[in-house]
């Protein structure tokens, strides 16, 4: 049985393919989930084997999503289209397969031997995608998105990652791994990634490691380990 | 009195030619508001011919000449102001400097004053206003005097002997002022005339252009269609008086008014050889009835004996003709001639117009039937989509939604007439929201609030689903959030105003010109129907709200 994890933002989509999925008796559902933020949860949650992953979704697409989901977890995706526009675009980003809606049964059972096949051998799937252009960050009672170029930095402690922009802190279910690989943000630290651009000096003192001092007063400690690193980056 | 009479017979000659002068195209530069510089030149050599035939014209007195050489430079003066006026009176005194005689230098200097008077009247006529008070003949009777005057005053200073001057001034002066003066204003006030018949024919043919205008382009509106282009023949005919008026496409009479109507019947294709050549080679041909006729090519008894044809363009292709005639006893007037090119020229003008109308109307039209074509099919689709899924949990709720589908799709059908109510209106948007409700489920709220005074307001079909559908298609759905619909519908400041608003923020402005023609639409009917103060405006606050205002006049539109 595959456990498999089904992303759409519209619920009747997600139940049709849930029920499709529980009626080939190949599948254990983990999760439905209508947007990315409850998505990232619980693939890091649920380590789900397959993603069925709607394309066209709200603000972050199908696409985006793929690139903010940890390497090391990211499951053998799917991608389920209302459009065929993307079905050559989903090869593009090597998916391993697409669906288009409504799904029919028929061409479900080619998907599955193909997911069988990949499974079996036991290969983490690696897809191209895109960079990650804003942060979804969870607020009170919406989820935000941060650009890339707002971001000062990002801190991680046992509660979780946090970007950190002028306008204050925002808890994040996507990895520093995730942002270091899929962004421009630079590791400084164990816990930390600095927005270069947003460097204003940093501060080097004989007993303790380097400070960096943020554009808005803020400061992110520098291990040596990522130091001379960064220097190279700055270009001294 | 012989010598007066003389300069009288001198004067003669000058009127006759002042009426010759009238008549020819060399008095073209005197009727319009001011003179070019090839005018002036025309001028003076005019009026220096004048001045010097006035020498020659006059007698022999006393070893000098009794002469009316003062009209040519005074009235050059007058009219040309002080450069023409001292041109003139140089090139006359000149003249008659080298003629000699004991008043030789005396003549020639007062010539060339007297010119100099002329050029300075006219200078204060025209720093004193109008300028009309130039061609008074009053004003050319005073100052040619005057001027006569100055001329016997330097005779008597600088002609030597002293003795032999004033013998010549007893015996000149009287004659020669008074028939000067006499001849300056005659010739001056047929001047005059001729200036006020011409101004007075401008006016009238202004007044018929004008009038043709007003009343065609009414008719003109909707282009040379139904009985248009009688109307049209009939206006031209009653405004010209000419004796009859037909109008062609390029191949049949549309109209014919006027004498000859009996056998020129509209329908009929065009006989005559001059319309099909006048269309053929894009030329106006006229027969003026003198030296070329026209034959009828239809009856033999037919009058109409000179014709003008006038091709009719819409830009550089000839859609037909019009034709003014006149009977064998009427002479086609020139100006009927000139008035029926510019009634050509004005309904050239007019057609493009309502060309350019209908195409907008049929563009109107045409992006209309675009935004449903467009539209629906990624709608349905969805639509399907989510019934199918629905179908398998609850198929009582799946059959009501396709019972709403189908509801949807019978209104889009059923909707040609170009006006609904507002109930109308609410009704197609409410099949298509209880769609996208189940769609989005509780991504979507939606709220009304409509006065429901206002729900037999009529406004144009299909101005509300487009904009619901806009706030959907580009505002809820991208949201990750719950998505909010609102409708409402009051009256304000007098107007009825139509609002749907959503807390997506979302509306972007490049984005609408590319594929949103939703708005745009909307707007533009609103706007052919009712004018520019009515139509829709967009408010947006990004990420917060996107509103989208319809105001409408409190009665609605009108058929």
């Amino acid at each position: 049985m595959m456990r498999a994890l089904i992303v759409d933002d519209e619920l009747h989509a997600r139940e049709e393919l849930e029920a499709l999925l529980q009626e080939t008796g190949e599948f254990v559902v983990v999760g439905q989930c209508g947007n990315a933020i409850e998505a990232l949860r619980e693939i890091r949650q649920q380590k789900p084997d397959v993603l069925f992953l709607d394309i066209q979704m709200p603000t972050i697409n199908g696409f985006d999503f793929l690139s903010m989901i940890d390497q090391e977890i990211l499951p053998a995706t799917v991608f389920v289209t209302a459009f065929d526009e993307y079905a050559v675009k989903a090869f593009e980003e090597n998916a391993l397969d697409y669906l288009v809606k409504p799904v029919e049964t028929d061409r479900l059972a080619k998907t599955i031997r193909k997911l069988k096949k990949s499974l079996g051998q036991g290969i983490r799937p690696v897809y191209a995608s895109p960079e990650i252009r804003s942060i979804p960050c969870i607020t009170t009672h919406r989820i935000k998105l941060i650009g890339i170029g707002e971001v000062e930095f990002v801190r991680s402690d046992l509660a979780g990652v946090y970007v950190v922009s002028p306008k204050g802190e925002f808890f994040t279910e996507l990895t520093l791994a995730v942002l270091e690989s899929k962004t421009n943000l630079v590791r400084c630290h164990k816990q930390f990634l600095i927005n270069i651009e947003r460097i204003d000096e940093i501060l080097l003192e004989d007993s303790n490691s380097p400070r960096i001092r943020t554009k808005s007063g803020a400061t992110v400690p520098v291990s040596r380990r990522y130091f001379r690193r960064l220097k190279e980056l700055l270009g001294f | 009195m012989k010598l007066f009479f003389s300069l009288v017979e001198a004067m003669s000659v000058f009127l006759v030619i002042a009426y010759l002068y009238c008549k020819s195209p060399g008095f073209k530069p005197l009727m319009g508001e001011s003179l070019r510089r090839r005018d002036k030149l025309y001028l003076y050599v005019f009026f220096s011919i004048i001045s010097i035939m006035g020498t020659y014209l006059g007698m022999p007195v006393r070893d000098a000449i009794a002469n009316t050489r003062a009209i040519g430079p005074v009235l050059a003066g007058i009219i040309g102001g002080p450069v023409l006026g001292l041109a003139v009176g140089f090139t006359g005194g000149m003249h008659r400097y080298f003629l000699g005689g004991f008043t030789a230098f005396s003549c020639g200097l007062s010539t060339t004053t007297e010119g100099l008077i002329g050029g300075l009247v006219h200078l204060y006529l025209c720093r004193r206003g109008p300028s009309e008070k130039i061609f008074k003949p009053q004003v050319a009777f005073v100052t040619a005097f005057f001027a006569e005057v100055v001329q016997m005053l330097i005779i008597l200073l600088f002609s030597r002997p002293y003795g032999n001057a004033i013998e010549l001034v007893k015996a000149i002066a009287i004659p020669m002022i008074v028939s000067s003066a006499i001849g300056a204003a005659l010739f001056m006030s047929i001047i005059r005339d001729q200036k006020n018949r011409y101004d007075s024919l401008g006016a009238l043919f202004s007044d018929k252009a004008f009038k043709i205008a007003e009343r065609t382009i009414n008719i003109m509106q909707k282009g040379f269609v139904g009985d248009a282009p009688a109307n049209i023949a009939k206006i031209i005919y009653e405004e010209t008086g000419v004796g009859a008026v037909a109008i062609t496409d390029t191949e049949r009479v549309l109209a014919f008014v006027g004498s000859g109507s009996d056998h020129h019947k509209p329908g009929s294709p065009i006989a005559a050889s001059e319309t099909r050549k006048a269309i053929q080679d894009r030329q106006v041909i006229f027969l003026d009835g003198v030296n070329d006729h026209y034959c009828c090519a239809l009856s033999a008894k037919c009058s109409l004996d000179s014709v003008l044809v006038v091709p009719l363009h819409i830009d550089t292709e000839v859609i037909g003709a019009i034709k003014l005639y006149e009977p064998r006893n009427k002479a086609f007037l020139n100006m009927n001639k000139s008035l029926g090119e510019g009634i050509a020229r004005l309904l050239s003008s007019q057609l493009l117009l309502s060309r350019y109308h209908h195409q907008q109307d049929l563009l109107t039209i045409a992006e209309l039937k675009l935004i449903r074509a467009q539209v629906n099919p990624h709608f349905l689709f969805n639509a399907l989509n989510t019934i199918i899924s629905i179908i398998r949990n609850d198929s009582a709720r799946a059959r009501g939604l396709l019972i709403e589908l189908s509801n949807f799709f019978r209104k889009n059908l059923k909707r040609n007439a170009d006006l609904s109510t507002l109930q109308e209106e609410l009704d197609h948007v409410n099949s298509y929201l209880k769609i996208e409700k189940a769609r989005f489920e509780n991504r979507l709220v939606i709220e009304t609030s409509i006065d429901p005074t206002l729900l037999s307001l009529k406004i144009p079909t299909f101005t509300l689903q487009p904009l619901v559908e806009n706030s959907i298609k580009h505002g809820i759905s991208q949201m990750l959030d719950q998505g909010k619909t609102k409708i409402s519908a009051y009256r304000e400041n007098g107007f009825a105003i139509i609002e749907i608003e959503d807390n997506a923020g979302t509306f972007d402005e490049a984005k609408q010109s590319k594929d949103g023609l939703g708005i745009s639409i909307v707007d533009k009917r609103i706007k052919n129907l009712l004018g520019k103060d009515f139509g829709t405006s967009v408010t947006c606050i990004p990420q917060e709200m996107t509103r989208v205002t319809v105001r409408f006049p409190v009665e609605g539109c009108h058929e």
